[in-house]
């Protein structure tokens, strides 16, 4: 008889052990959507109040918190399209040459290494480079185009993965069929491999786009001034507003309550237009999910 | 010929990019060479950091890194696993997104934005949370840590997501056809299988949280030469402190630029940053599944 009482006993603790564990999943994961929700309840709650069109439309106003964010927007806006049309043939060239052009395949799995490191340098460490490369040795001053140069670099990693991505899971019968009619390397690169392939760049350029539109700490010291400019031009001395520069800025005087409005309008609209570039690139994001059960 | 030129152009993009990686960390060693020469190791070991007596000792800030690097960890951990594991073994297929796609999006918030959180509301929970311990300010590297924990949940949680289900779905359905309870198949089948996936999902959360500059910078109170009477004592957690990055992102860059030596103190920072995080994710880089690294 006891033996059968110590396997019920034992039955019922397994059956206890599963539960507790996943009430214990379920709860981390409930709490890590509620801190989600919660950091966008926030920033919707505070900064909807204030927002209205005008307040991208106007520029910033002389007072402390008063006025829009039209050109710290616009500037914004020039950093990350610099950023793509610098990133995006960079990208490109680099997926090419890693999966096709390389001469030694052996030198696949190093060029690999070097993109991860890059992608794990901090964003300070651009900021601290471009200091170095762009104010001291080039004496650009601040300047849009050092800014765009340092994003384009610090997401050129997000973008050439999943270029390479795309390419490597390129079905090996479009090769085959394209070869077989006679065409050349050049030619199936260029008729099958880029058009087969442009969605997974695009999908992400616009996830690294979308960090490269928040990111403050490779700009603050090489591309973004916190007032007295509007629009560039020119290279040297040529610096933009920045809205996360902007509110960087802003929140260190966060004490003053005419600045707390302006600072939660303006961290809606950054959230907006962060959040609406991820949106885009998040298929990309859940697909590389899935290829990683299949593959 | 059009192939030949395309296939020049990606060497020339490879090369254009592989320049640029190498002269961010050449010129990070290169500009640092003075405070190397002047101080020796002892700009490893020092406590004190003290320009206007050319005194430059890097360790507090380390240590302060480590700090708010292990508190975010600390807490992110046993979230992010729990909702990960949530996420992979016992949400079905056709859910998933529901839990994924939010987490991807918290990915998204920009620092600037958790920064403003820890700024106006995160330090006050914590000034009232440490009432009793009689603290200064808000402003304490457990702030920093925890708004970190945030800040790294989704990468910790979407690296250990994609190394649990990296595990194959034939070995779960057989554990539990041989009757073990969805935990027992979990602590037998799927944790050992993805134990090295899981392992590089905390390294690489841990190397994300010494690198992230601007968030910390404004709340952990920026307090130099703060060392702790014992470094296991979490007293001083309770205290302000400067990191790494923190020192990096603050006034002293601009007001070191004219002096080779104090110059080279604040760049020999960054190359201690890029070295620590260029490690961990060489490291975990090692551990991760082929499918996907770049998270």
């Amino acid at each position: 008889m006891l033996p059968a009482a110590g396997c019920r006993k034992r039955g019922v603790m397994r059956k206890a052990v599963d539960r507790a564990l996943m009430l214990y999943c379920a709860g981390s994961a409930a709490l890590a959507l509620a801190v989600m929700g919660g950091i966008l309840l926030v920033i919707l709650g505070r900064g909807l109040p204030t927002f209205d069109w005008s307040f991208i439309g106007s520029a910033t106003g002389a007072t402390l918190g008063s006025g829009g964010v039209r050109y710290q927007l616009l500037g914004t806006l020039v950093l990350v399209l610099t950023t793509f049309v610098i990133a995006a043939p960079l990208a490109l060239g680099w997926a090419l040459m890693q999966t096709i052009y390389l001469p030694d395949p052996r030198w696949r799995w190093p060029l690999r290494r070097v993109l991860y490191l890059l992608n794990g340098v901090p964003s300070i460490l651009f900021g601290i480079f471009g200091l170095i490369l762009f104010v001291k040795y080039l004496g650009w001053g601040k300047s849009w185009l050092a800014g765009g140069i340092l994003l384009a670099l610090m997401i050129l990693p997000t973008v050439t993965i999943a270029w390479v991505e795309r390419i490597e899971a390129l079905p090996q019968g479009y090769l085959r069929a394209a070869a077989s009619l006679g065409l050349s390397r050049g030619q199936i690169v260029w008729s099958v491999i880029v058009p087969q392939t442009w969605g997974g760049g695009v999908s992400g350029a616009l996830l690294g786009l979308a960090r490269a539109a928040g990111e403050t700490a490779p700009i603050m010291f090489t591309a973004a001034v916190f007032s007295g400019v509007t629009l560039p031009d020119g290279v040297r001395q040529s610096p933009v507003l920045a809205l996360p520069y902007h509110i960087f800025v802003l929140a260190q005087d966060s004490f003053d309550p005419a600045a707390g409005a302006h600072l939660w309008a303006a961290a809606f609209v950054l959230l907006t237009l962060v959040l609406a570039l991820s949106l885009l690139a998040l298929p990309l994001r859940l697909r590389a999910g899935e290829e990683a059960t299949h593959g | 010929m059009k192939g030949t030129w395309i296939r020049w152009a990606s060497y020339g993009a490879t090369a254009v990019a592989l320049v640029f990686v190498g002269a961010l960390v050449g010129s990070l060693a290169w500009e640092s060479l003075p405070v190397w020469r002047q101080e020796g190791l002892s700009y490893l070991t020092g406590k004190t950091w003290h320009y206007r007596g050319a005194l430059f000792g890097a360790l507090p800030m380390i240590y302060g890194s480590a700090v708010v690097a292990f508190i975010a960890l600390l807490l992110a951990a046993p979230l992010g696993l729990g909702a990960a594991l949530f996420s992979a073994e016992y949400v079905p297929g056709r859910w998933r997104w529901a839990v994924k796609v939010p987490i991807e999006l918290l990915a998204g918030v920009p620092s600037v934005v958790y920064g403003l959180l820890g700024l106006l509301l995160l330090r006050g929970w914590i000034y009232r949370l440490l009432e009793p311990f009689d603290p200064l300010s808000g402003d304490t590297l457990l702030t920093g840590g925890v708004l970190l924990a945030v800040m790294i949940l989704p990468t910790v949680m979407t690296l250990a997501d994609d190394a649990l289900r990296g595990v194959g779905a034939s070995q779960r359905r057989a554990a539990r056809g041989l009757g073990l309870t969805r935990a027992e198949s979990i602590w037998r089948v799927s944790l050992p299988q993805a134990a090295p996936g899981l392992a590089a999902a905390l390294l690489l959360g841990f190397g994300r949280a010494l690198g992230e500059t601007i968030a910390v910078f404004l709340v952990v109170g920026r307090q130099d030469n703060q060392w702790p009477a014992s470094v296991f004592s979490p007293r001083a957690w309770l205290e302000a402190g400067q990191t790494l990055t923190s020192k990096l992102g603050g006034s002293e860059t601009f007001l070191a630029y004219g002096d080779p030596l104090h110059w080279g103190a604040i760049v020999g920072l960054g190359l201690i940053l890029l070295i620590l995080v260029g490690g961990l994710t060489g490291v975990a880089g090692r551990w991760l599944p082929q499918a996907r690294r770049h998270a």
